[in-house]
This record gives C-alpha cells, structure tokens and sequence, in this order.
C-alpha cells in the first residue's frame, strides 16, 4: 500500500512540473483539481495504515517471539546520517525563509499574516524534530550552517522584496524540490524494509516512526506549496527565470549537504 | 598512467578516514561489528596485560599471542604491530565510558548537573583510564604520531570528543558542534600530555590542568558568543530602526 501511494503521488508531482512552465492557466486548475485533494487523500490513508501496521505488529510481538532485526551495513547507515543532516539543514533554510519574507511581505499585504505565521509554525516544528533526530542518532550536522544560514535569509528577504508574487513563486519552488527530495527518502527507505522483510527480518519501531515523520513533513511541505499557487505564484514575472533559478540552488544545497 | 594511479590512491587516502566518520548511530538494529575481529581480540587483550611491564611494544604482542594459545609467529595477525595494541587501548577505554555513565554520575550528582560539568568529569575519567599504562603513554604518543599512524590516531581523538559529549548530553545542532569537539579534543589531548609527566598523588595537578583549560574554552566561548549575539541584536535593531521609518525593506 505505501509504495503505491509514493508512486502516486510521485506521478501527480511530475505531470504537474512538466506542463505547468507551458500552460500556466490550464496548470493553476489541474492543481486545485486534481493535486490537493489527493495528496491529503494520500496522506490520511498513509497514516491510517501505518498507524494498523504498528499495532498489530505490536500486538504479535507481544504474543510470539519477535523476528530478528538486521545490523544497518555501511551504505544504509551512510545514507541515513546523510538523509537526516540534509533534512536538518533544509529545515533550518526554510525557517530562515519565511522569517526573511515576513515583515516586507505582511508590511504590503496584512492579509498574508495568518498564512506566513502557519507555515512558520510549520517549519519550525519540522526544524525541532530535525534537530532532536540528529542529536539522537549521533549525526554531524552541516558543515556549511553558516553559508546555508546566509543564503537561505537572502533568498526570502530578496524575493519578498521583489513583491507577494515573487515571494510565492519562491515557496512553490523550494516546496516542489523539498517534496520530491523527501519523496526520494521516502522511496529508498521503503526498499530498505522491503529488502528486510523479503530477508526475514523485522523493521524495528525506529524506522516505522522516522517514515511516518517524513510522509507527515512530506504533506505539510506540499501544503504549503498548494498555499503558493493559490496565492498567484504563477503570476510572478519572470516566472519561469525565477524558480528554474530558485530550483537550481535548491538542489545544489541539497547535493551539497548531503556530502558536507 | 602514473598520475591515474597516483589519483586513485589519492582518493583511496582521503575515503580512508572518512568512511570511518561518525555515522547513524541505531537504537533499536543491533550495532555493527567492531573494528578488530576474534583472532585479534584475543591477541590483544592478552598482550595488554602485558603492557604496563613490557610496554606497547612486539614482545608484548608475542607474549600475549602465547598467553592466548597461538604461535609466537601469529602476532602476524594483527597487521600494525604496537600501533594495534595502542588502538585496543584507545578503543576499549572510549567504549567503557558508556556503561561507567550511570555510575560516574549517581557518585556525584551535585557537581554534574550541566553539560560543561559532564564534560569534565567524563573526560577526566578517561584520562583516569590511562592510569595503568601512564609510565608506557610517552611511548606511544611518539608511535601514534608517526605519519603513517597520525590520521587513525587524529581519527580516535575525534571520537572520544564526540562520544563524550553525546555521553554529557550535548545537543549542539549548528556550527558549536564543530568548535565544542575540536576545542576538546585540544584540551583532552594536552591533558594526556601533562598526565605523563605528573607524579602528583592522584594525579591531583593533571585534574587542576584539565579543569584550567576548560574554564579558559568556556570563557572563550562565552565571549564569542557574546560578540555574536550583540551584533545580531544590533543589525535586526538597525533594519527595524529603518522600517520605523518608512524604509521599504
């Protein structure tokens, strides 16, 4: 069932990306149609599931004598130090993000303050589970915190300066990269219990909650990317300049930190 | 095709060290299997008893190679002579801090509350660690520090600083992750250093050192942070200043 709802969900992000730079009208309506109501669709049933698997897994351990669980090799511990360090440093960009827009932008439009307080909110909650996870799982964070810290507060003061559209544009482009990054995780973490289970082993309750953190992180970081296009990010001029160029940097911070 | 494979070995060298770095540490998969394997585990813990009389030297190694059942010849096993011996140590005494924990603590539970007090009182049980050997540990400081031995050595130092502040309950997340476990690793380092040459009872000055240079880190560090933080407060005042009035910014 969660691999489905990821390649789902994976479909739906690409047939958005793809067309969207094309046809900006035809896109805004595909989106609201289509793209929000399935992913909260996508994210209830996920969450259903997992909380069903949980308890009755929970329930058989209780009554038989549990299955083993395997020794993380070298690459999958490698690549959950890396996954949960560059999860800390997006969110550390994000809250700096919204902190930058906020005060030109809610100065201009009084009305966005309810949204940029949500989303905030949002991110800084995300930044907490980020920050304890690393701390618990004994993982390095970024190297780079102070550049990442920089940039991340000019690209939000820059882009809100540039006005509310521009300032939408740029979180529907740092939500469509973040999505699809988390996706990714999402994707490789599954084949690493599937693996294990097709071995006779057990995915212990650790990993049942970290997958369950990044679909709920997942779904709220597309949130706020539909709370971007609903609020004309489409209409930011030069649209397609601006996040091409907003994405670029946003994947190379993400190749970055998952090395440094 | 010399320069190739100069590159290579290049790369080889760098990926050596780092492949060993601090990773995603698991609580609920077991943990991966250690770095020395059976024939060697035996091997060395024999040959360290045999240390404080012999020193981290081969004939200890053979001598523990015969208290373990083997041939004199198998030292032949533990590929990096005395310097393995000398990691046995390293290794085993980072790994006794863990269990210690509850103890080291619930003696004195007044002195210990913060993370700089945990800090001292686990690095000074480390160094209480090298008590038996203290006489040999000059030796081995001139064997650690022979090139080909100085990244694994540097490798250890690093993950005694981390795991004693994981032990202390650090929960950096920004760049004093970094400046904490190098600041440490200094201090731990010129401690051990002081250690060798102290013949105080207890090692009484050893401690006095430590606790010197760590008040001198924290008050380094108080200072950077202060400065930081007043020119934080002194830019988001200006920029607020300029909103007031009427900059659009």
């Amino acid at each position: 069932m969660p691999p489905s709802c990821e390649k789902n969900l994976m479909r739906i992000m690409r047939q958005m990306r793809r067309p969207h730079t094309r046809l900006p009208l035809h896109n805004n309506f595909l989106l609201s149609a289509a793209f929000a109501p399935s992913s909260r669709r996508i994210s209830s049933t996920a969450r259903r599931s997992d909380a069903t698997t949980g308890t009755s897994e929970a329930a058989q351990s209780k009554s038989s004598n549990p299955k083993p669980r395997k020794p993380l090799t070298k690459e999958q511990r490698d690549f959950l130090s890396s996954a949960l360090r560059v999860n800390q440093t997006g969110e550390l960009a994000a809250t700096l993000i919204y902190t930058a827009q906020t005060p030109p932008l809610v100065n201009a439009h009084p009305h966005l303050r309810p949204l940029m307080a949500h989303m905030y909110d949002q991110e800084a909650g995300h930044l907490k589970t980020f920050n304890s996870l690393i701390t618990k799982h004994r993982v390095r964070p970024t190297a780079l915190y102070p550049l990442w810290s920089l940039m991340a507060t000019g690209l939000g003061w820059s882009t809100a300066l540039m006005g509310r559209e521009a300032a939408m544009a740029c979180t529907e482009a740092v939500e469509t990269e973040i999505g699809e990054h988390y996706n990714n995780q999402i994707r490789s973490l599954l084949e690493m219990f599937e693996q294990w289970e097709a071995e006779g082993y057990e995915v212990g309750p650790e990993f049942r909650d970290l997958i369950s953190t990044l679909r709920r992180i997942r779904d709220e970081e597309l949130e706020h990317l539909d709370h971007a296009v609903e609020h004309d990010a489409k209409e930011a001029r030069p649209y397609w300049l601006l996040t091409s160029i907003i994405r670029a940097g946003c994947r190379g911070a993400i190749w970055t930190s998952e090395r440094v | 095709m010399a320069p190739s494979r100069a590159l290579t070995r290049l790369t080889l060298l760098r990926r050596a060290p780092s492949s060993a770095l601090r990773r995603y540490h698991s609580y609920d998969h077991p943990a991966p299997a250690g770095i020395f394997n059976a024939s060697e585990q035996a091997i060395l813990s024999a040959a360290y008893k045999h240390v404080p009389e012999h020193g981290f030297t081969q004939h200890a190694l053979s001598l523990g190679a015969r208290d373990a059942g083997y041939l004199d010849i198998s030292t032949n096993v533990v590929p990096e002579g005395p310097f393995s011996l000398i990691r046995y140590h390293l290794v085993t005494q980072r790994e006794a801090l863990a269990p210690r924990r509850e103890a080291i603590f619930s003696k004195d539970a007044n002195a210990a509350t913060t993370v700089p007090a945990r800090v001292e009182r686990l690095t000074w049980e480390r160094l209480l660690g090298n008590r038996d050997v203290n006489h040999r540990w000059q030796e081995a400081l001139a064997i650690m520090a022979q090139p080909s031995h100085v990244p694994a050595s540097f490798h250890e130092l690093a993950l005694l600083a981390d795991e004693i502040h994981f032990l202390a309950g650090d929960t950096s997340v920004d760049p004093s992750w970094y400046t904490k476990r190098g600041g440490l690793s200094v201090i731990y380092a010129s401690s051990e250093l002081f250690m060798t040459n102290d013949r105080s009872p207890g090692f009484g000055d050893t401690r006095a050192f430590l606790q010197r240079r760590l008040a001198e880190g924290g008050s380094l560090s108080n200072a950077v942070g202060g400065v930081t933080q007043w020119l934080g407060f002194t830019a988001s005042a200006g920029v607020n200043v300029l909103r007031s009035k009427g900059v659009r910014i």
